[in-house]
């Protein structure tokens, strides 16, 4: 992985005549802290292929493109094969980009059917500092989850009883057999879905 | 002692998941919030218990049955290990995001070194410190407490300052003023009977203990006392360890039974039922022990074991239980009556690493492994023990409890097509949503 990442490095100063910053290398290498970026510098730094200055600002030290090796062959050309492969994911990673903060759960009822959730159907979901409007959500009311599209009324007054807590925010089924809910009391998003997974 | 200028010469966090076991089962379940929960049901003994209810006097240890005395509203559950540990490894990759030297010290708290990690991440260590907490708090959806200060024993003292969901920032400067408000005793690392010692000397609060120079303390006091000593100056004595656990190195079985027995021949079928779940798991991941732990625990609690070293490493019940069965009458009491038993596999190697012996019971253990190869293809299709050995006939015919403590984690339960009860996917559950 080392030598893709410092390929990468190498290849955006070809291009762009100058080093990359510590967020450009993390969409660089698909990086999702700083720190991991810090330590891959560390290593550049120690190979001697870049230096820091003092303010921890990045210039080129010995930063050539040699000739790749794509694994050693007996005869013949070398393969792409190899080197298309680094490019893929697994569905670990595509189905939960975010592992620490990714939940899954049973969908029990038929209430978002016409968004395509059937009972039976595994949801997964994630925890978020804040939700927005049109998302499906879990929401936890009367210490029960449910799903729904998280709505905001903006055009229509607060109908009287909302609290101040729900917000002008509602809950909205998919499926024309169920109302919208307008929580008022015990009333909290715990999650947004991000996938849903049905095994046949 | 002066405690100098300088807030953090070393910055270190120390994360403490509140009512840890408690608190999973609580975010797993919206039904269980506000409510007083308790694990452990499967132990008959408290594994953790929400605040409610250690302000009520329930203690982690305590009986069940005492505890219904308590609180007879709290609601027990069986411990959950595979949702905890899933929990516990988020914790430390959420640690991670901010520093890579994360000691990852038990299942519900973890140390990290901040030191130097400011410019890296464009903010101060309080800042950081919260951060951590923030995101843990809202990913995991339990709370933490945290401290923040420039050794281990001190951090320890911030985190448990305020709790539940403290956050306790101590720079080194100012740690005086939470060290005199600190009982010696409450010190990580200084239980009751050095207390009781250094009260003796007027040593009172963590404060009293930390102003004593150091020719006293080397005179008065053992090593690892000497050491918290030097970390209330702000002296890091206790390193991170950043080592990451090697999983497997051993594999432990152990289970209650309730009615608890008197009869041998009980007591040595459960004993041989863990034997064969343990041999079951280190064939799973073609693992041998070489050397094995068994012990009984009686009705009050008193454990009596051995260590046994095998003739060879062995993932073979008939070759672990042959050599129990030699030292099982040593251990076992007549008239007393016992509640568990339990097998430890220690010092777990690769199952293909097998030494020939020089008469040739390695190559008779072998043939018993293929046996067992079958077996495990045989339990796969129809369950667990659909073949297991007469010596465990007792135990599995009966299970381990007559009653309800035999329930399982509902995880077990609630799988999804393409699950078993064996394998589930590495992602906490928060059950059904309609």
């Amino acid at each position: 992985m080392y030598e893709r990442y410092k390929e990468k490095i190498v290849n955006f100063y070809y291009k762009h005549k100058r080093m990359p910053g510590y967020a450009e290398i993390m969409s660089l290498t698909g990086f999702r802290s700083k720190n991991a970026v810090f330590k891959l510098i560390e290593k550049l730094c120690e190979e001697g292929v870049v230096q820091k200055d003092a303010r921890g600002h990045l210039s080129p030290l010995n930063i050539s493109r040699g000739a790749r090796l794509l694994g050693l062959i007996e005869a013949g050309f070398p393969s792409a094969a190899e080197e298309e492969l680094l490019d893929v994911m697994d569905f670990d990673e595509y189905l939960t980009p975010n592992k620490e903060s990714s939940y899954i759960l049973k969908v029990k009822g038929d209430s978002m059917i016409d968004a395509g959730i059937h009972p039976g159907d595994m949801v997964i979901v994630e925890r978020k500092q804040s939700y927005k409007p049109g998302q499906i959500v879990i929401a936890c009311i009367d210490s029960e989850y449910t799903m729904k599209y998280l709505r905001k009324q903006d055009d229509k007054p607060a109908r009287a009883g909302d609290s101040g807590r729900s917000g002008g925010y509602f809950l909205e089924p998919a499926n024309a057999k169920y109302k919208p809910i307008y929580p008022s009391e015990n009333f909290r998003v715990e999650a947004v879905v991000t996938a849903v997974v049905r095994k046949y | 002692m002066s405690w100098g200028h300088s807030s953090f010469p070393r910055a270190i966090l120390h994360v403490d998941g509140d009512s840890f076991f408690a608190s999973c089962e609580i975010a797993k379940n919206p039904r269980l919030r506000g409510k007083p929960v308790i694990t452990g049901k499967e132990r008959g003994i408290v594994s953790a218990c929400t605040y409610d209810l250690k302000a009520k006097g329930v203690m982690v240890g305590m009986k069940l049955h005492e505890v219904r005395k308590i609180a007879p509203d709290a609601i027990v559950l069986p411990s959950d290990y595979e949702s905890y540990s899933l929990f516990s490894e988020r914790m430390y990759e959420i640690v991670r995001r901010y520093t890579p030297t994360v000691d990852e010290y038990s299942i519900d708290e973890c140390f990290a070194d901040l030191t130097g990690m400011r410019r890296v991440n464009k903010m101060n260590y309080r800042d950081m410190a919260h951060a951590i907490k923030r995101e843990l708090d809202t990913e995991l959806g339990i709370t933490f407490s945290v401290g923040l200060s420039a050794t281990k024993v001190l951090a320890k003292v911030g985190s448990k300052w305020k709790k539940p969901n403290g956050f306790t920032v101590i720079p080194l400067n100012e740690a005086s003023t939470y060290l005199k408000k600190l009982p010696v005793g409450k010190l990580w690392g200084i239980g009751p009977n050095t207390a009781a010692y250094l009260t003796k000397f007027g040593i009172h609060t963590a404060f009293d203990f930390a102003q004593k120079d150091e020719s006293w303390v080397r005179e008065r006091v053992s090593k690892p006392f000497y050491e918290v000593w030097k970390e209330l100056g702000g002296e890091v004595v206790y390193e991170l360890n950043t080592e990451k656990k090697t999983e497997y190195q051993s594999i432990s079985k152990t289970k209650t039974f309730t009615p608890p027995s008197r009869e041998e021949t009980f007591v040595f079928s459960q004993l041989s039922k863990n034997v064969e779940n343990a041999c079951i798991k280190a064939r799973r991941w073609n693992l041998a022990a070489p050397e094995v732990f068994f012990f009984l625990k009686t009705q009050d609690f008193q454990y009596r074991g051995f260590e046994i070293k095998l003739p060879h490493p062995s993932a073979v019940p008939q070759d672990i239980l042959g050599e129990v069965r030699k030292y099982f009458p040593q251990i076992f009491r007549k008239g007393e009556l016992y509640r568990a038993t339990g097998i430890t596999l220690l010092k777990l190697q690769s199952a293909d690493l097998m030494q020939l012996d020089l008469f040739g019971a390695v190559a008779e253990s072998q043939g018993l492994k293929l046996v067992f190869d079958s077996i495990d293809s045989i339990s796969e299709r129809y369950g667990k023990h659909a073949i297991f050995l007469g010596s465990s006939f007792q135990a599995v015919r009966f299970g381990a409890h007559l009653g309800d403590r035999g329930d399982t984690p509902a995880r077990t339960r609630q799988l999804f097509k393409g699950e078993t009860v064996r394998r589930r996917l590495a992602i906490p559950m928060l059950g059904e949503v309609n």
